[in-house]
Parts: structure tokens; sequence; C-alpha cells
């Protein structure tokens, strides 16, 4: 018995160290023929980049950007920030991505643009508002909408975000706080119903796979399908979304900033003084129509 | 050095076989320290852009250090390649040609026969040797080759560092004197010590850490480690199955020739 | 930061929030309150060309540079209210409302552009004709984005990044109004060494130099790659700030930075009348003889440009291969054999065998006895 465990043991021990010789054969090789290695690994996905037409190679850039990082030592502190073509200020932070939404799959982070004047405005609000918040209008549904914060890593609820509680130290210069930061809360407002007594957001863990199972298929739908399906996933969503003086507006804001956990002086901001300031400014400085951008005429 | 030692002592009712005096024992200890040494503080240069690099280096001293501790460790083994030159050098004198001259043989011929005949020296036999081998490994025959008191595979990890130190060493001193050396050859020179020095360190290192180490550390019988390099003295079992040609001379010198056990067929050798 | 500068710090809070509560007052960088909305991070959108464009401001970031007394309006100055049209390309070369101490003038970055206009980096050629490709050549942005300062203390001798308070507290005895000790503090000491660490620096050249299309649009060598084959590049890549990087060997010393000029230019750093100088600079080769410049630095293993390297590495790889495959066919095929010890194709008959060696051994010995008329002496 004992000299069958041995034997198993030395076999088995004579197995591995083939492996390792084989593994170590393999390890070798690169070192010991190709000095080009490296540098052919590096330019093969540059390679890419050199499609006939600028825009070939310009999709090819793109795919190829996501890696790209940027990193500045400066002894005291590091600085990890993505990599953005022609920026000049630092960005100090790296994009959070959206895991929780299913409007983002198919449309990005970044994904309003047909109101040329005010495209970065709603996508900056697209930073920390759940798409659903502006584009499902609850008076056609006939129910009590609430708003809540969820986690956009785990796609949780979560109590209202510290960092947003915190501008106020940073009002109050209150020592270690930092500056101010706006919209990085790690988390975004989204509507949800009250239903048995529980809070149930609007978008679910199910309309989700819905449309993963959508992209998936994608290649083997027909046409017809296609089009089906996309009435489908989008059904529910209002044309004329939330506007601007709805949230920003004194009286009776569309969204309870004060009880999603924004300071008073924020609260007042957001109402009262300096962002109702904005809109009226631009009010003045383009086409006021530009300011209700469901109005554009539809893409489709 | 065999008056010295014992050719064979037992222990625990186990024959061991003298091997390696202490004198070369040292020099191993010494070969192998600065070896590492020179490993841990070049290689992660020489692959400065892989992740493991930085951290290796830094905690060897990093930029500032560990070049000093480099050519600290490359001067402890140039030194031991000249004293091991002289160390063998001095033993062939006393030990061949003091004896060839008592003798009165001492002739050009007889002084080269003597020296080709030195146990490192690369013979016929080895060629023989390497063919049994293949011939075993094949499976065309059970009976593995019979080496002499150096195997060819011993005297391979000897040449290695022989030929290797030659090469490394004087390129590692003109990369590190570039300055001054640059008064006498041209900078072009500098191009080839880096090649020397760059691509041989990875030759000898990518040996070392396997060929060599399988056979005193990764190989079955070895496993975990050899103790010779420590003791001095090879086992009965191994010396069987390593030397056995000069296993049966060594027993036949000592009176043993009765107690001579046949050689290891078969996989035998390789119970535990 | 944020115990470096407490003052500093607190003024500027003061100042946002003076901008968001109070009407705002001309003071500091933000006169217009642009950080109302560039301090969002969501504030993006994606341009015409498909490029994503982040209009974020990390002001904390912003406030550690030297452009910190700079006003937005400075640079993009053809943003005169809010909200404002997509804002021109800034230019480096036009004066600020900055004035330089020294000169009590306005200060620019015009002579910097000149030089590099000079430079082999410039996109008109000595006619002033736009050079091959001239879009390929590189303005401020491609090679810098917003400076920030490295500012170190030294206290006791001991030389510490950041700012500390024992060491500013020299300067703010005399100097208290506003900040100018803390301005010129992080000038200077930022200043004192390098302001980009030398890894910084190869990556802002490889940018294009590294990539091919635009290495055979040039006809380049990767020099990039070259460089990193060699001690200055492995030392760089592990952290030492003593070694050189492009700036050091391709810029004659003591010129501006951006004057890197080309091979066959006369005056350049490289032109090879000039490389034994640059060599033998002071702290680096200063003890070697003018034929170190004979070294070739970026090698590429080219059959034709390097024949001696390029024959010297096949050698080595070929020696490599040989020695280290054969071993380690061997080593599989000795494992192999173990796995199946008892099987053999033809077999040897062990006892015939050994009593064969021995006989073989003590003829041997026999013989030799016989030659030098003494037992044994096998051994060396």
């Amino acid at each position: 018995m004992v000299k069958l465990f041995k034997a198993v043991i030395f076999k088995g021990y004579v197995v591995l160290l083939m492996i390792f010789t084989v593994w170590y054969g393999y390890f070798m090789y690169p070192l010991v023929f190709g000095f080009e290695g490296k540098e052919q690994a590096a330019v093969s996905l540059k390679e890419m980049g050199e499609g006939v037409s600028d825009k070939e190679r310009m999709f090819a850039n793109m795919i190829l950007e996501t890696s790209k990082k940027s990193r500045i030592d400066l002894d005291y502190r590091v600085i990890d920030q993505p990599y953005i073509e022609g920026r000049f200020h630092h960005i100090g932070f790296e994009m959070e991505q959206d895991n929780a939404s299913n409007c983002v799959l198919c449309h990005g982070n970044v994904p309003h643009d047909k109101s040329k004047e005010v495209r970065s405005f709603l996508n900056m609000h697209a930073f920390y508002t759940a798409c659903e918040t502006c584009h499902i209008r609850p008076e056609d549904k006939n129910e009590k909408i609430e708003f809540r914060w969820y986690d956009k890593d785990t796609g949780e609820r979560t109590e209202n975000p510290v960092a947003l509680v915190e501008i106020e130290k940073a009002y109050a210069h209150i020592e270690g706080a930092s500056y101010p930061t706006y919209g990085n809360y790690g988390a975004k407002i989204a509507p949800g119903v009250i239903e048995g007594g529980g809070f149930r957001f609007l978008h679910s863990n199910e309309d989700k796979a819905f449309v993963e199972r959508y992209l998936a298929e994608e290649k083997v739908l027909s046409q017809k399908q296609k089009s089906q399906m996309k009435k489908l996933m989008h059904s529910g969503i209002n044309k004329k979304p939330i506007e601007c003086d709805q949230c920003h507006q004194e009286k009776n804001p569309y969204i309870p900033f004060a009880e999603l956990g924004y300071p008073p002086r924020r609260v007042d901001e957001l109402i009262n003084t300096s962002v109702v300031g904005m809109i009226d400014k631009y009010k003045e400085f383009y086409i006021p129509n530009f300011l209700t951008p469901g109005d554009q005429p539809p893409e489709d | 050095m065999s008056k010295k030692y014992q050719a064979i002592v037992e222990k625990d009712g186990v024959r061991y076989f003298h091997r390696f005096s202490s004198h070369q024992r040292v020099q191993h200890v010494v070969l192998f320290t600065s070896v590492i040494t020179l490993a841990l503080t070049g290689f992660p240069l020489r692959h400065a852009e892989e992740a493991w690099a930085r951290p290796l280096y830094d905690f060897m001293g990093g930029t500032e250090i560990a070049p000093l501790i480099h050519r600290a460790a490359g001067t402890v083994l140039l030194a031991l390649f000249v004293y091991h030159t002289a160390y063998w050098m001095i033993r062939f004198y006393r030990e061949h040609v003091v004896k060839l001259r008592e003798r009165g043989e001492l002739t050009v011929g007889s002084f080269f026969r003597e020296l080709f005949s030195l146990e490192m020296v690369p013979n016929k036999k080895d060629l023989v040797d390497i063919i049994q081998l293949w011939k075993y490994l094949f499976y065309f025959t059970n009976r593995p080759p019979r080496h002499d008191r150096m195997s060819w595979r011993e005297k391979f990890d000897y040449f290695a560092p022989y030929w290797g130190i030659p090469i490394l060493g004087p390129a590692g001193a003109a990369l590190w004197w570039r300055d001054e050396i640059s008064h006498v050859v041209p900078g072009i020179v500098l191009n080839a010590a880096y090649i020397m020095h760059t691509d041989e360190a990875l030759l000898a290192v990518l040996f070392l850490f396997f060929v060599h180490w399988y056979n005193v550390h990764y190989a079955p019988e070895k496993f975990p480690a050899a103790t010779v390099w420590l003791t001095g003295y090879l086992n009965e079992h191994d010396m069987i199955h390593e030397h056995y040609n000069e296993y049966v001379r060594v027993m036949i010198e000592n009176g043993l020739e009765d107690e001579i056990k046949p050689q290891n067929f078969g996989g035998e050798e390789y119970e535990w | 930061m944020k115990n470096i500068r407490p003052a500093y710090f607190v003024k500027f809070l003061l100042t946002i929030i003076s901008f968001v509560l109070i009407t705002p007052e001309i003071y500091a960088a933000d006169e217009l309150n642009c950080v109302l909305c560039h301090k969002h991070r969501g504030l993006s959108r994606i341009d015409e060309n498909g490029e994503f464009r982040l209009f974020y401001i990390n002001q904390e970031l912003f406030e550690s540079g030297p452009h910190r007394r700079n006003k937005c309006k400075d640079c993009h100055t053809d943003i005169d209210r809010i909200p404002h049209k997509p804002a021109k390309k800034v230019d480096c070369a036009q004066q600020c409302h900055i004035v330089e101490p020294s000169g009590n003038k306005k200060f620019s970055h015009k002579n910097i552009a000149e030089t590099l206009a000079k430079s082999v980096h410039g996109k008109l050629d000595e006619n002033g004709e736009p050079k091959k490709y001239a879009e390929d050549y590189p303005d401020c942005k491609s090679c810098h984005d917003q400076p920030l300062y490295r500012p170190f203390s030294f206290y006791k001798g001991k030389k510490e990044p950041g700012i500390s308070k024992r060491s500013i507290s020299r300067c703010k005895s005399c100097h208290t109004d506003g900040n100018f000790a803390e301005d010129f503090y992080e000038h200077v000491t930022t200043r004192l060494h390098k302001s980009r660490y030398s890894v910084e620096t190869i990556e802002v050249c490889a940018k294009c130099h590294q990539d091919k299309a635009f290495r055979e649009r040039h006809e380049l060598d990767d020099v990039i790659t070259s460089y990193k084959e060699t001690f200055h590049g492995k030392m760089v890549i592990l952290g030492s700030e003593r070694t050189p990087d492009c700036i050091d060997c391709h810029v004659v010393a003591g010129e501006n930075a951006h004057l890197i000029e080309g091979q066959d230019t006369p005056t350049s750093a490289v032109h090879k009348n000039n490389v034994s100088t640059t060599c033998r600079s002071s702290g680096c080769h200063e003890k070697a003889a003018a034929q170190l410049a004979s070294f070739q630095t970026h090698v590429t293993y080219d059959r034709e440009k390097y024949p001696m390297q390029f024959y010297m590495l096949i050698f080595f790889k070929a020696l490599m291969a040989v020695i280290l495959y054969f071993f380690l066919t061997l080593i599989f095929f000795e494992l192999l054999r173990r796995l199946f010890p008892k099987f053999s194709f033809f077999k040897e008959k062990k006892a015939e065998n050994y009593e064969q060696v021995i006989s073989e051994i003590k003829e041997e010995a026999d013989s030799k006895s016989r030659a030098t008329g003494k037992n044994g002496g096998h051994h060396e």
C-alpha cells in the first residue's frame, strides 16, 4: 500500500516536472528568439489603426483608446487618470461606469447629442441621474414617483451619498474637506414607486437581461424582429422629457433635492439662485426651445 | 587530496563515496552566491520593463546601490575564476608534472597526455555515454550509461561558467569602466560588450536555473536538494546510478570487490 | 495638498463661495464663475469628429500648477460671457495678464513657440514652406498638459517632496502678502529639478516616435525601443534620475529644451561632430575620450545598418537555442523514461553485464600499474 502510494506520488511528480519542462521551453522561447517580440506586440495593435480611410483609422483608435492611461508622479502624490487625446487640463480621477443602467448598454454614457447647445449639460446630468428620471413621465402612468440613489457599481439602492452630504463641509470651510466636487457620488438618482410598503425602481434587472439578450442575439435576428424588439424596449419612454425648469424651480421641484441628501445651500443653488440664473441666461443666449430638448424633430 | 579524505566512509550502514574536497566545496559556494547575486541585481535591469523588475531592483538596493552590489559580486566571481584557474594548475603541477619529472618521463607529449586525461576534460568515453543515454531514453536498451568519476553532464556544468565568465567578466568590466576604457578602444566596443554581457548572462541564468537545478534539485531522486555540495560525499545508491564505473573502481581499490552491487537496471534506481 | 497651503486653500474656498452666494467679485482665477458648470464631472459630449470631449476642470489640480494665477479668460480669450459657444483653440504664444516679475513685462510663451519653430519639430522648413506631413509636427499640447508643481522642502539637510511649513516659513516671515511666497516657493523648487520624470519624458516622445505609421511616413527608426534597450533607458525605467533621457542628449547643454535639432544640423547635439562633446558633458562621461562617441545608442539590430550587433546577436541566440533546447529535450525524455522504467525494446542481462565491468576495470588498472609501476592513481 505504502509502495503504491509512493509510486503514485513519484509518477505524479515526474509528470509535473515534464509539464514544467515544456512550460520552460515555451517561457524561454521569446527570451531566446524574440527581441522583436515586444515591439511587434505593441505595433500590432497600432496596425489596426492603419485602415484605408480616416474613419477606419479613427474607429480603430477609439477601440484602442480605452486602454490608454496617464500617470503623473509628483513625488508627494500620484495622479492616475484616463488619457484623452488633446486634453490639456487634468482630470485627476478614473471615469466610473454605470453597471446598473440598461440604456447605456446601447447608448453609452455620453448619450445626448441632438440639442447642440445643451448636450454637454444633459450629459453632465446623466453622470448622476438615471435616464428614466427625465425620460419617463409619471403623469402617463398615474403613479406616484419617488426618487432614490442607486450605486453605479453594484446597481443596488444606497443611502444618500456621503460625498454629496459633505459638500456642506466645504462650504463651511471645515479643515480636511477638499474642494467641493459635484456629480462624483458613485451613485445616480433614479425614479421608482412604492409598492407593498417597499420601494421599487422603475428600471429592473429583468429589463437589463432583456437588453443583454437582445444584444447577444442581434446578429441572428431578422430585420423585422429588430424593429419590433426596439419598439418594445423603448415602450414607456416619453418623447418629451422632463425639462430643466421642472426641477430647477423654487416652488415645486420635480426632484426633492433635500430628501435626496443635498445640503441646504446646494438646494438653494439648484432651485433658487445660481443654477436658475444660469438657465435664465441660457434662455437669453440661445433660442428658448433649446431648453426643451424633446421638442426637437424626432430622429427616426 | 585523497590522502586527506577517505574514499569511502560508512555511516548508519550506508556507504558514502568521496566527491569533492572542502576546498572545492567552498569555491562552489562562492560561485553560486556571487552568481545568484549577479542575477538578482542584473536581470531586473535587463528586463526593466517587466512588472517584477522595479520591485526586485528596489529590493536589491535600487538604481544607486544595486549596481554597486552587482559590480562587487562580479569582482568576486572574476577573482574566483582566476583563483580556480591557479588552483587546478598548481594541483596539476604538483600531482602530475612533478611525478612525471620524478620518473623522468616529462616530455611535451606526456605533459599534454596527462593534461587531457584530467577528470574534467571531455573525452571519448563521454561520447559513448551520450549515445548510450539516448539509446536508453528511447527505450532501445534497459541499461543506463556507466559514467566515470565525472559524467559528461558534470563536465558541461563545469565548463559552462568556465566559458561564460571570460565572456561576461571582461565585458562587464568594460561597461563598468566605460569612460576609462574609451581611451584605449572606441565606443563601439561597448556595444559589443553590451551584447556579450546581457546575452551570455541570459544563457547562463536560463541554463543554471533549469538544467543545473534540475540535476541537483528538481530531479525526483534529488528533490528537494542534493547534499553532495555540502558534505562532499555521495551515497552508494546515487553513486551506482550516476558513476557506476567509478563506483566499481573505488570498491576494487578499497578491497571491497566482493560487495560490489550490480548496476541498477530498468527503473530500480528510481525507487524512493 | 490640503495641509500644505491652508491660507491659500481657505481663500480659494471663500472665492468659490463668494461666486456662488454673492455676486462675483473680480479677484481670482474664475471671474466669470466658469466652475459653476465646469466643476461637474459629467460635463462632456462627443464632438463632430467622434472625439470624446470632457469639459470638467479639476480645480484642485488646476490650483497645483503655475497656471493657477491665470484666469480662465487669459487663455480662453474668446469667451466673454456665460453661456458660451464652443471655445477656440488656445494660443499659448499670446500674452497673458500675468506680469513676469523679473522684467515687469507681460508674460508669454512666445519665445518657446519661436524656438520650437526653429527646431527639427517646426512645421515650416528653412524657406518658410510647410514641411511634408506638416500636420504630424507637434504643437504645445502634443507634449504638454497642464503643468503641475513638483515642489520639495529642505529641512535639516533632508530633501522631501511637497512643501513643509518649516520650509516656507522662511519666506513667509517677510512676504506676508497674498500667495506670493507659496507661488514663488513652489515655482522655484519645482524648477530646481526636472519638472517631469525621465520616464514621462520618454512617454511624451514615444507618442509619435514609437508610432509605426508615423515612423514610416517620416522614415525614422524606432528610437524609443532602441533607447529602452540601452542601459540609459533601462535605468530610467527603473526610476533612476541620474541617467539621461531623450532631452539630455538631444539638446545642447545650456540650450532651451525645445531646441531639438536633427542629426544633419551642424549645431545639433547629435551631429557627428558634436556627439563626443555631448557624451562628455559635465555630470555624464566626463572622463571619457572622444572616441566614446562611436558607441551606437539607437541600435535596431538591422543587418545593414548594424552588422556587428546583428551577427553577434545571431551567434548568441543560436548558441542559446542549441544548448538550452538540447538539454530541455534531454530532460523531457529522461522524465518520460522514468514513467515506464521497466520497459525496453532490447534488454541486456544484468549479471553478465556487471561482471564484465569489473573485469574491464581490473584490466585497466593492471595495465596502468604495469605502465607506471604503481597502483591506482586514477585521481586527478
